[in-house]
C-alpha cells in the first residue's frame, strides 16, 4: 500500500453504532429449507438479464423458471467473489496509518462482508451445487502512472461501485413476493448492511478524491474513464454464457452478444448504474456521453 | 491458428489498446500490457467462441495467455506453428 496518502479524517461514530445496534448472528436467523422447488423463480424476473427482450418471450415458461435459478446462483456467486475480492484489499488496510480513523468501522465492516460471503455461499451450494467461478485476473488489475491517493481511490472506488450496483438489485428482491423467503430474505439483510457500507464509501471516496484533487489533478480524466470502464465491465459479469448454458438455452456466446447489443438492455444497464454515475459526475468524474 | 483467427484476436487487443502497437506470435501479451484484466473476461469468451469450447476459469494457466503462439497451442490446436 502507499505510504504517501494522507491519513484520511472519518466521523464514523453514528456508522458504527448502527452497525452494532443491527448486529445479528447469520449463523441462526434465517431458515434455510431443504430445497426451494422449480415451481417459482428464485430471481425477480425483472432482473434477468433477458428482461425485456424478445428473447425472454421465446422460453417456455419451465425455461424462464430455469433461467431465474441459475441466474440467482450467478448473482450470488458474483457476490462471493466480489466480496473476496474486497476483503483482501481492506484487511491489507485496517490499523494502518492512512486509515486509522476508520478502523473501528473496518472490524464491523470485514465482520459482515465474511457473513454476507458466507449466506450468498451458502445459498449457491445448497440449492444451486454450486459457486460459479470467478474469471482469474490476468493483466493488470491497477491504473497505471497515477499518483498513489489515485492508486488508493481506485481501491475503494472498485468496492463501492460492486456495493452500489448488487444493491440494485438487493433492494428490488428484497420485497418481490414472488421469490422463496429466503431469497428474500439475505437479500433484505445484505440491503440493510449496504447501506452502511454505502455511506461508508462514499465518505472514504470524496476524501480520496480530495487528496488526488490537491496532490495531482492531471490524474482525474484517467480515473473517471477508468471507473467508467470498471463500471460498465461489472455489469457485463452479470451476463454469464454459463448460465445460458446450465439453462438449456442455445448458442450462450451469440445470445450473450445479442443481449450486450440490445437496446432494452442498455436501458436496464442505465438504471442499474444511475445513481453511482450520478455520484461521480457530482464528484468531476464524468466521462461525457457514457451509457452502458 | 488460421489468419481469420489471428486477425479476430489482433482486432480484440487493438479495439481495447490501441497503442499496443504491432504484435507478433512470441511478444509477451501480459508485459506488454496488450489484454487488461478488465478485458479479459471478454477475451476469453472470444477464445471460446472461436476454438468452439468452453474454458474453465478454473484451469486457467495464465502461461497459456502469454503469447498469441501460446493461445495458439493451448485453445487452437497449434496451426499457426507451422
Amino acid at each position: 500500500m502507499p505510504t504517501t496518502v494522507k491519513p484520511v479524517k472519518l466521523d464514523l461514530a453514528r456508522l458504527e453504532a448502527m452497525a452494532e445496534s443491527d448486529y445479528y448472528n447469520p449463523y441462526t436467523i434465517f431458515d434455510w429449507p431443504e430445497s426451494l422447488g422449480t415451481d417459482r423463480p428464485w430471481m425477480s424476473e425483472d432482473l434477468v438479464t433477458l428482461a425485456g427482450t424478445e428473447e425472454w418471450g421465446k422460453l417456455t415458461r419451465e425455461q424462464q423458471l430455469a433461467l431465474t435459478r441459475f441466474e440467482a446462483v450467478n448473482f450470488f456467486s458474483l457476490n462471493v467473489h466480489g466480496i473476496r475480492e474486497l476483503l483482501s484489499e481492506v484487511v491489507l488496510r485496517i490499523h494502518t496509518k492512512t486509515y486509522a480513523d476508520a478502523s473501528e468501522f473496518l472490524h464491523h465492516f470485514i465482520g459482515e462482508e465474511n457473513e454476507h460471503m458466507w449466506f450468498f455461499g451458502t445459498f449457491c451450494l445448497k440449492y444451486g451445487g454450486k459457486v460459479y467461478p470467478a474469471v482469474p485476473q490476468v493483466g493488470p488489475g491497477r491504473i497505471e502512472g497515477v499518483g498513489d491517493a489515485a492508486t488508493e481511490l481506485v481501491i475503494f472506488a472498485r468496492i463501492l461501485i460492486f456495493e452500489e450496483l448488487v444493491d440494485y438489485f438487493n433492494a428490488r428482491m428484497a420485497t418481490d413476493d414472488s421469490l422463496p423467503p429466503i431469497a428474500q430474505e439475505i437479500n433484505r439483510v445484505h440491503h440493510q448492511d449496504e447501506s452502511r457500507h454505502v455511506a461508508f464509501g462514499r465518505h472514504l471516496f470524496t476524501q480520496l478524491l480530495d487528496q488526488v484533487k490537491e496532490s495531482r489533478p492531471e490524474d482525474i480524466p484517467v480515473l473517471a474513464n477508468y471507473l467508467e470502464t470498471y463500471l460498465e465491465y461489472s455489469v457485463r459479469s452479470l451476463y454469464n454464457p454459463a448460465v445460458y448454458r446450465d439453462a438449456g438455452l442455445d448458442q450462450p456466446l451469440e445470445l450473450r452478444r445479442r443481449l450486450l447489443e440490445h437496446p432494452a438492455r442498455h436501458a436496464a444497464h442505465n438504471a442499474i448504474l444511475n445513481r453511482t454515475r450520478k455520484f461521480l459526475a457530482r464528484n468531476g468524474l464524468q466521462v461525457q456521453g457514457a451509457s452502458a | 491458428m488460421s489468419d481469420d483467427k489471428l486477425t479476430k484476436i489482433l482486432t480484440f487487443i487493438h479495439q481495447r489498446n490501441p497503442e499496443v502497437g504491432e504484435l507478433n506470435l512470441d511478444d509477451d501479451l501480459i508485459d506488454r500490457r496488450a489484454v487488461d484484466s478488465l478485458a479479459f473476461v471478454e477475451f476469453l469468451y472470444l477464445l471460446e467462441e472461436l476454438s468452439g469450447e468452453t474454458i474453465d476459469p478454473e484451469e486457467i494457466d495464465v502461461e497459456d495467455f502469454r503469447t498469441l503462439r501460446a493461445i495458439d497451442k493451448r485453445f487452437l490446436h497449434g496451426a499457426a506453428a507451422h
